[in-house]
């Protein structure tokens, strides 16, 4: 055990402590970003949402570095138990405890995030709401666990982190967008380009939306046929004045006797 | 992954009760989706082949980037008539 007592790995806990803040301000001001739709037309909104995904993953790494080295460090006495569980440590527990609770809610967020495509998504959303009290735990953890976040620049950098969150969530809960905020400027709609249903599509645009606005039609569909057309296609064959072109999820064709 | 069954079509469904009109499905699969001027997804209507992998994978990334999880791929078999 020579190697858990050198102080490179105490070390290694208080940088990237630091550098975890770090990436998780970005984190949450990106995820700020992608609610409040920003983006559309320098940078993508899909780009602005995995830059978002991307970061966490690379904060992730990084905090579970700082948990590990803390854990396996000799200089401080805290177990594989506080990880998980506050107020378990030796070592500054409240602190350290408080940590604890922030690790434990960004992992039920990271989880819930991982497994979107299988959870419903207003679980996924309720549980991403407690992101913002993970870091403003993880705020609090490393200021008063902090070795650097006391004074000089650690201070500045903690301070800086924690003001950021702060004028993001005022900006999410005062600024929030309606439910649409209008097209994004990459969407191939916003360049008005011309030469839409020239070929038609076999079922006809909703009367109440201009011909140019239907969708244009692939390379692979068939051409227009010269009746009106028939189509019994696969989707339950709804008539074109519905608001959205879409026919039901297949849940709830299921659900339905 | 194995061999991709390449006959048959797909359809890139949108479910308008989670659909809050962010946009990224246009942004992702601008072959297969529009968006009105509110901001809502308008979704080429046909089946399309699925031999036609970029639209396909388009639509999977669609599927994906969607922050709603308001998109479904249907995917048909030929034997359906369309």
């Amino acid at each position: 055990m020579i190697a858990l007592t050198t102080p490179y790995l105490w070390y290694t806990t208080r940088a990237t402590g630091m550098v975890t803040l770090i990436l998780f301000t970005m984190v949450v001001a990106l995820g700020t970003l992608v609610a409040n739709r920003i983006g559309g037309t320098i940078v993508g909104r899909f780009e602005v949402n995995e830059l978002h995904r991307s970061l966490t993953m690379v904060a992730m790494t990084f905090l579970a570095i700082h948990i590990l080295t803390t854990v396996l460090d000799s200089y401080v006495p805290t177990g594989f138990i506080s990880v998980l569980i506050p107020m378990t440590s030796q070592y500054k527990r409240v602190a350290v405890g408080i940590g604890a609770i922030s690790f434990d809610l960004i992992l039920a967020v990271w989880t819930s995030s991982l497994l979107k495509l299988r959870i419903p998504n207003t679980t996924w959303r309720f549980i991403h709401w407690f992101s913002w009290l993970g870091f403003s735990a993880a705020i609090v953890h490393g200021f008063m666990t902090g070795t650097d976040s006391r004074k000089g620049i650690g201070l500045i950098v903690v301070m800086a982190c924690a003001s950021t969150v702060l004028v993001a969530a005022l900006w999410r809960f005062f600024g929030r967008p309606t439910r649409a905020a209008g097209r994004t400027a990459l969407s191939p709609l916003a360049v008005t380009s011309g030469p839409q249903n020239t070929s038609g599509s076999p079922r006809p645009a909703p009367p109440s939306r201009p011909a140019t606005r239907s969708a244009r039609p692939l390379k692979e569909t068939r051409p227009a046929p010269a009746t009106p057309p028939s189509k019994s296609g696969p989707q339950p064959s709804s008539p074109g004045q519905r608001p959205f072109p879409t026919s039901p999820l297949p849940k709830e064709k299921k659900r339905r006797p | 992954m194995g061999m991709r069954r390449r006959s048959g079509t797909f359809v890139l469904q949108v479910n308008p009760i989670l659909c809050d009109g962010f946009g990224h499905c246009a942004e992702l699969a601008p072959e297969l989706v529009k968006t009105d001027e509110w901001g809502y997804p308008i979704i080429v209507n046909e089946p399309v082949p699925l031999a036609n992998v970029a639209a396909y994978e388009s639509a999977r990334y669609a599927e994906r980037g969607c922050p709603r999880q308001a998109l479904h791929i249907q995917r048909f078999s030929e034997k359906k008539p369309h």
